[in-house]
């Protein structure tokens, strides 16, 4: 397969797909799939990451350059990622990806969110016969609308990963993550990888509703994307301890980590 | 022993370049550094080779064999295990000793190329013979001195060494190389005073030269003029097998397959 510096949507490359598709991690993996796609990192069957000597010269991200400066010495393969996707480099594609407006801050939905849409349309009913009403009715459906939370990915963003075809192993990595599959095959195989090596990264959460690319796609950015995830470690541990709310931590479907 | 015919070329294995030496075209045999492996424990990729055919052969570093200490039987009898674990139809190690009076050099150092040295020797390795359930081969060292009042040639030395213990010799071109630049060593008169029908097979590795000193770091690229070597012994042997031998620092996947390309076409253009 061809070695992919851009997805094909030319403003994105494949470690920002990774960030939309599966929040920082996601992006990590990319960038370390890249490295391997690109010969420039091997990994051994007891999950060592190293650089190869001397090749640093096709390193083409940021993120790439601070996991190759962390590979002086061999370090694990999940460390690599968690370290990768925490680190200064990744908060920067974040913050590009705000920036290109395909991601925004998240807002986690409240639970009674519907209790205040009801109240809102009773009110505004009300208001055909008391049309003092009206101002509330206003007030509790734009609240209504405020807690129904938002996804931390735009509208922009969501098209970005529906046009990803992903074609190649390391477009593969960025929808699908190491752990994922595609067409019946373990992604890691694509790239030699053995499954005991793979399997020491988080494992992917299957989406809750929804379904196709693009629903998975949709919501897995969550993790990572709000500031309160950042890139510290959704992906890492526990992926649902960011940002607390359904839709801001791969709730609603992510296919985060 | 009627010795080891077309092993062909093969690498050294390591744990970092594990799946890289898996997936490697042209690997025909691997070598496995017998004091990493645990008996019962073998690493999968490893076993992987051997399920595919590939022989390994083990290597070892710790016999201290040209040592005036008693040869370490549980060492000897470690490399012994190793070698049925994986099947091998021989094991190696050095002339050379790495421990005396209880401190341990961390190299492989150099014999005194003595006859009472040798007389050491010899003993150690009919007792480690004795103690191995396959043949043996020596491997030449390289070295950064020569001991005073040597009184044999490097080759002689081996000659003396494989007539009186019937060992087999492991060839270290590179070390050959090493010891010609460092010590003086000349590699055609070595070539000519050692017995080649007792050669096992070959070792290629890469070093680089820091001021005076050639250093045989295994962690740098094959210099041509080792290959030049290797190409001087094809003209006179056919070896049995070349083994490159790449210990740090490794380089890509694609480096590592046209070294050991190079190395097949030295072989192969003496094969006719
Ligand atoms: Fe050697």
């Amino acid at each position: 397969m061809a070695t992919p510096t851009e997805a094909r949507d030319t403003r994105v490359s494949p470690e920002q797909v990774g960030y939309l598709a599966g929040g920082p991690q996601r992006a990590a993996e990319t960038a370390l799939a890249r490295l391997l796609d690109a010969g420039l990192v091997r990994v051994s069957r007891n999950g060592v990451v190293s650089a190869v000597h001397e090749t640093d010269l096709g390193v083409t991200t940021a993120v790439e350059t601070g996991i190759l400066v962390n590979l002086r010495q061999p370090v694990r393969f999940e460390p690599v990622v968690r370290k990768a996707g925490g680190s200064a480099e990744m908060r920067a594609l974040y913050q590009q990806l705000r920036a290109q407006r395909l991601m925004r801050t998240p807002r986690p939905r409240l639970g009674a969110w519907w209790v205040f849409l009801a109240i809102g349309v009773v009110l505004a009913l009300a208001a055909l016969l008391q049309p003092w009403t009206l101002l509330g009715a206003i007030g509790f459906l734009a609240f209504a609308y405020w807690s129904y939370g938002a996804k931390p990915l735009t509208k922009a963003g969501r098209a970005v990963l529906e046009a990803v075809d992903a074609d190649d192993r390391v477009l593969t990595v960025a929808v699908e993550g190491f752990r994922g599959r595609i067409r019946n095959q373990a992604v890691g195989d694509l790239f030699g990888l053995p499954q005991s090596v793979v399997k020491t990264l988080p494992r992917k959460k299957k989406p809750r509703r929804g379904k196709g690319r693009g629903a998975a796609s949709s919501a897995g950015a969550g993790c990572g994307a709000g500031g309160g995830c950042g890139s510290s470690g959704c992906g890492s541990s526990s992926s649902s301890s960011c940002g607390g709310g359904g839709s801001s931590c791969g709730g609603g479907g992510g296919g985060s980590n | 022993m009627v010795g080891i015919k077309d092993l062909g070329v093969g690498i050294g294995w390591r744990s970092e370049i594990d799946l890289t030496v898996e997936r490697l075209p042209g690997v025909d045999f691997v070598e496995v550094v017998a004091e990493n492996l645990h008996i019962g424990h073998l690493p999968e990729s490893v076993t992987l080779l051997l399920e595919r055919g590939v022989p390994v052969l083990p290597h070892a570093v710790s016999l201290s064999l040209g040592g005036a200490d008693p040869v370490d039987l549980h060492r000897v009898e470690h490399l012994g295990a190793v070698a049925e674990a994986v099947g091998a139809p021989m094991v190696s190690d050095h002339v050379c000793f790495v421990r005396a009076g209880g401190l341990d050099s961390g190299h492989l150092m150099p014999v005194p190329r003595t006859k009472d040295a040798l007389d050491v020797l010899v003993a150690n390795v009919k007792l480690a013979q004795a103690n191995l359930p396959v043949p043996l081969a020596l491997e030449n060292v390289a070295a950064l001195l020569e001991w005073p009042d040597g009184e044999l040639s490097e080759g002689q030395f081996l000659a003396e060494l494989v007539e009186r213990t019937d060992c087999w010799l492991l060839v270290d071109v590179a070390n050959l190389y090493a010891n010609a630049r460092n010590i003086g060593t000349d590699p055609e008169r070595f070539l000519d005073e050692i017995p080649l029908e007792r050669l096992a097979y070959v070792h290629v590795a890469g070093g680089e030269q820091h001021g005076d000193i050639y250093h045989d770091t295994h962690a740098h690229a094959v210099l041509p003029e080792v290959l030049e070597v290797l190409d001087e012994l094809c003209s006179r042997v056919a070896p049995p097998g070349v083994l490159l031998e790449r210990d740090d620092n490794y380089p890509s996947d694609t480096e590592i397959a046209t070294e050991l390309a190079a190395i097949r076409a030295v072989v192969d253009k003496h094969r006719g």
